[in-house]
């Protein structure tokens, strides 16, 4: 069914705030929810966070009081929605349980975006990044079986596999070499924009969340793996963040920003499993409907243009979590090698890339190397959920195995 | 299947039974007839078992050697007491009873909850104060205390751990309780 959000009125601005009542959501269930029940909530958590913190950075540049005035009533709004959509975590699960869930979201949401995008060079962004993530998940999930002596698949489900992709070790690229093309803002279909925010912001939350929760460890390995990781996040952060045309006006920019939330909060609202939490979603549409309303006029008045010459004429397909296993093999199968160099990519090891490896290893094995060692020192083998089989990759197929086939 | 390792401190040893316990908790509300009658059974005496270790062993320790270690304990206990009670209103009721799932849900989440508060305020802390031969020491009379105990039966000790892990909940931790007592 067709939804332009554009014809479509909201909630009145005056009546959005919400008393500590209506903020006082309850969380899903710690170990009976959907899987990607979480992951909608952490997603749009990762979505309202960059909400916020662009009209923060709005507000920063912005000298005209009127549209401060606005953009502070709207981004109050836009925090309390975050607090609703976050608490929704329940407070049982542990760090790392919520880490497993982000990196399935890194997985499955970067996974559909890579299927549905129409640009080749951004298709190759996603089909990059996913790789990495896939890997992380593999890296946390050793951990979490070391630490609370529980396996990852209790909280993926059978959704979402669990082995090596490309090894975190070498995604340690040199910095430049994480910067892309932009792609053009005129030429560009909507869609591909919505993606690169969308892939942008999760990986911003996943950064930001690695940041500021990996200390909270004692055990030494999480404390590496945490810091090991999130500096990958910050790689991915510029990796899509320069997928974004920096030519867009501020306005343009508050524009495709409130769109996307509509997009996203319609998308789960057709997608979730969960009849109170898509209650969540169904309201937040109908705030965001005026929030969008309100960042358009604003883009009428101060550059002169119409919206709708920016936007698609209704939302595309909803976006949707589900399991895209076969993608994932056939990508593990032919780009677990590659690497960038410049804004291109590469399969051999080039000189930057090298030194960059010898400067950050400083010669030993990284955090993510030595979890899935002190994995096999304790319990005999390294953790991986599989069930479609043997890693597509031979040389990834686990040494047990290999060993009992020898 | 992975093995765990021989010598574990008191805190891995406690995690692992917290993940062992939320495992019984799918496997009850999942099986259906006998099955899930077994199943609850074992649950019943997991949790007997690995509570009483807890009140006799761990949280003595902690009460005396964590800072504040009094009011922490005190509001485990606390939790501890009231997901007792709706376990022994669990068992009353019987997996047969229409009821039992919602009733079955609202106690896994309570000791799932209780579960997470010790690890969080409790038993990281332990770990934090205690060296790593306390901790392995501790761990040992918890393995101990288990053992009198048995969730599984062993061969040969059928007929002594029917015995001991027959009847209600509150029979079955008060016997618990006198063994680990004794071996102390």
């Amino acid at each position: 069914m067709s939804f332009n959000p554009l014809e479509h009125r909201g909630i009145p601005l005056d009546r959005q705030v919400r008393n500590w009542r209506e903020l006082d959501v309850e969380p899903v269930d710690p170990d009976r929810s959907d899987p990607y029940t979480k992951c909608r909530i952490i997603t749009m958590n990762g979505i309202e966070v960059e909400a916020v913190f662009f009209s923060h950075h709005f507000n920063r540049i912005c000298p005209d009081p009127e549209v401060k005035k606005q953009l502070a009533e709207v981004r109050f709004i836009e925090q309390q929605q975050q607090k609703a959509v976050n608490w929704l975590l329940p407070g049982q699960a542990s760090v790392l349980e919520t880490t497993i869930s982000y990196e399935q979201v890194a997985v499955d949401l970067t996974a559909w975006v890579s299927r549905m995008e129409p640009d080749p060079y951004l298709q190759q962004a996603y089909e990059f990044g996913v790789l990495e993530d896939f890997d992380h998940l593999y890296r946390y999930a050793n951990l979490y079986e070391m630490i609370e002596h529980r396996k990852a698949e209790k909280i993926v489900g059978d959704l979402t596999e669990i082995m090596p992709g490309r090894p975190t070790l070498v995604e340690h690229r040199h910095p430049a070499d994480n910067l892309r093309d932009p792609y053009d803002k005129n030429k560009t279909e909507p869609l591909s924009k919505l993606h690169a925010l969308t892939i942008m912001s999760a990986e911003q939350q996943t950064m930001n969340f690695y940041m500021n929760v990996g200390p909270q460890y004692m055990e030494p390995i999480a404390r590496q793996l945490y810091q090991e990781i999130g500096l990958i996040e910050e790689e991915h952060v510029t990796h899509y963040e320069s997928l974004v045309d920096p030519g867009e006006t501020w306005w343009e920019r508050l524009v495709n920003h409130e769109y996307n939330e509509c997009y996203l909060y319609h998308s789960f609202m057709e997608t979730e499993t969960d009849p109170k939490v898509k209650a969540i979603w169904e309201l937040h549409l109908n705030m965001e409907l005026e929030h969008l309303r309100l960042a358009c006029d604003l883009m009428r008045r101060h550059d002169g243009r119409d919206p709708e010459s920016i936007l698609a004429p209704e939302l595309p397909p909803p976006v949707t979590f589900e399991p895209n296993k076969e993608l994932l093999r056939n990508l593990l199968a032919t780009q677990i090698d590659l690497t960038t160099l410049g804004a291109g990519y590469v399969r051999d090891a080039h000189e930057r890339f090298e030194r960059m490896q010898e400067q950050i290893h400083g010669g030993e094995k990284p955090p993510s190397e030595q979890v899935i060692d002190q994995h096999r020192e304790r319990f005999g083998q390294e953790y991986r959920h599989q069930p479609e089989g043997p890693h597509p990759v031979e040389s990834f197929r686990e040494l047990r195995i290999r060993d009992e086939e020898s | 299947m992975p093995t765990a390792p021989a010598k574990t401190d008191v805190v891995d040893l406690l995690i692992q039974q917290h993940s062992q316990i939320r495992e019984l908790f799918d496997e009850v509300a999942e099986s259906r007839d006998e099955a899930r009658h077994d199943a609850f059974g074992r649950l019943v005496r997991l949790l007997a078992v690995h509570e009483t270790a807890e009140e006799e062993i761990v949280h003595p320790a902690a009460r005396t050697s964590l800072p504040g270690g009094s009011g922490i304990v005190d509001d485990r206990l606390n939790e501890e007491h009231e997901a007792k009670e709706q376990l022994a209103a669990l068992e009353d009721m019987g997996p047969d009873d229409p009821r039992f799932d919602a009733e079955l849900d609202v106690l896994r989440v309570a000791v799932l909850t209780h579960a997470r508060a010790e690890e969080r305020y409790e038993f990281f802390r332990i770990r934090d104060q205690f060296t790593e031969k306390q901790l392995t020491a501790l761990g040992a009379a918890v393995k101990a205390a288990e053992a009198t105990a048995p969730t599984h039966p062993h061969p040969g000790t059928e007929s002594a751990t029917k015995n001991l892990l027959a009847g209600p909940l509150v029979a079955m931790v008060d016997r618990i309780r006198d063994i680990i007592r004794k071996a102390h």
